[in-house]
């Protein structure tokens, strides 16, 4: 069934017209136009879909687009002022924490996510945290890193 | 399936989301076999992405607040309802306190993000055996209590799932809530899994125990799953511990029990020879935890 939904996205009220089977995913990407929003796996296991429905994190790859009528999405183009970066994508500059930077924005979703519903994680939290997201490039170190230097 | 489009999108669908549970009974009364119910739809979405499953119509229960319960009556047990995620579970004090069986389990599914969507009734009614959440509720003696337009039941977690993907529900119920039974007091509870490198479980346990330095008052439940198509209790352990004999030699036996009563599958995860040792391995690993060694 067609209809019309209405999302904000990072900040920003979008009506959008959707099918009941379309993905949050492929709306998000193809219909508000945000492209940070990557899709890898589609089936919840690569964590790249990421975005933070309501100010938690999901995987939209198993989101209907239905679902988010009436709700808040954000992504990483939402973490801060247009232009401006915020304090822990900074910090996944200064890290090098990316090599092809294709799963960036969805770690840098979840890790902010992390960081607002605790402050200190340890080490460990933030590779249990982390640990629905795949990066091929195998830069997970210095993710790490620029977690734990934005939370000190 | 080939990697095509066919993989990425979902069939067509109509989206229905009822405000209230008897909106709900309604819909499936009148849609049934035509209708699948969804909360979280980690697993149902992707069936229906392979084409594994076609409903015409889609019902989200996330609207309906009955099933968002999720209560502690201490002695009585606890109650689940159906749209509550892993999180939630997860931060809900009582379950680490006295559940740790279950809370265990849950914290080794998936990752933290999807659980932001599954639940535990989802993982339960999709009733594949490498599913882990059955295991830990049978030694809580779990019950499902299902819901239709004719009225309620309760069904026992041993009966609801009675095999690969089949359960016990009629295509015009729904699952509204699991009940727990509140564990003997004192009494400790484990989940352990070994999985294949795909992250499935091949082999999980759960145990519980209360007393485990008085053999006479000692309480021990133990179930596995993931080993044959359905997860299972193994009652016949509990009076094997009840002797007075050294504990190594208790769980020797208590082992000899549960490999006797398990009977392990070959598929594509893992061979019947390769489950019946760890089977062997967690089961002792399981016991010695909780009553020592």
């Amino acid at each position: 069934m067609v209809q019309m939904i209405s999302i904000k996205v990072n900040g920003v009220d979008r009506r959008v017209q959707i099918n009941d089977n379309e993905l949050l995913l492929d709306v998000i990407r193809d219909k508000a136009g945000v492209k940070s929003v990557k899709a890898g796996c589609w089936r919840g296991e690569c964590g790249l879909c990421t975005v933070l429905l309501d100010g938690k994190p999901v995987k939209s790859c198993l989101v209907l687009a239905v679902e988010a009528d009436g709700r808040d999405v954000k992504t990483a183009e939402g973490l801060a002022p247009e232009g401006q970066l915020s304090k822990l994508q900074k910090l996944f500059v200064e890290k090098g924490a990316m090599q092809c930077g294709f799963c960036t924005p969805s770690f840098v979703l979840t890790a902010h996510y992390l960081l607002s519903v605790n402050p200190n994680p340890t080490e460990t939290e933030i590779k249990e945290y982390l640990s629905g997201h795949i990066c091929r490039c195998g830069t997970y170190k210095q993710i790490i890193e620029a977690v734990l230097e934005c939370a000190r | 399936m080939s990697f095509g489009s066919a993989y990425l999108t979902l069939p067509d669908f109509q989206y229905l989301k009822p405000k209230s549970l008897h909106d709900a009974l309604h819909l499936l009364d009148e849609h049934k076999d035509e209708a699948k119910v969804f909360a979280g739809g980690v697993g149902l979405f992707a069936f229906m992405k392979e084409r594994l499953v076609d409903p015409r119509y889609l019902v989200d229960i996330k609207a309906i607040d009955e099933l968002q319960t999720l209560s502690d009556d201490g002695s009585k047990g606890l109650t689940i309802g159906a749209t509550v995620t892993m999180n939630q579970l997860l931060e809900f004090g009582p379950l680490k306190e006295r559940y740790t069986a279950l809370r265990d389990c849950i914290s080794l599914l998936s990752d933290p993000v999807l659980r932001n969507r599954s639940t535990l009734l989802g993982d339960v009614c999709e009733a594949l055996p490498y599913v882990d959440g059955p295991t830990p509720l049978l030694i809580f003696d779990a019950e499902i209590e299902a819901a239709s337009v004719r009225g309620r039941r309760r069904i026992p977690i041993a009966e609801f799932i009675r095999g690969v993907a089949e359960i016990a529900l009629e295509p015009n119920e729904i699952a509204v809530a699991v009940h727990l039974k509140a564990p003997p007091e004192h009494s400790k509870s484990v989940f352990l899994k070994q999985t294949s490198s795909s992250e499935f479980s091949i082999v999980n346990v759960a145990a519980l125990c209360a007393n485990p330095s008085r053999a006479e008052a000692r309480t021990v439940r133990f179930a596995y799953g993931a080993i044959a198509p359905t997860a299972a209790r193994v009652h016949d352990v509990e009076q094997v511990f009840r002797r007075k004999a050294p504990v190594s030699q208790l769980i020797d036996e208590a082992v000899q029990v549960i490999k006797k009563a398990a009977e392990p599958m070959t598929d594509v995860l893992a061979k019947a020879e390769y489950r019946s040792h760890i089977l062997e391995v967690l089961a002792i690993k399981a016991f010695r935890q909780l009553i020592g060694s």
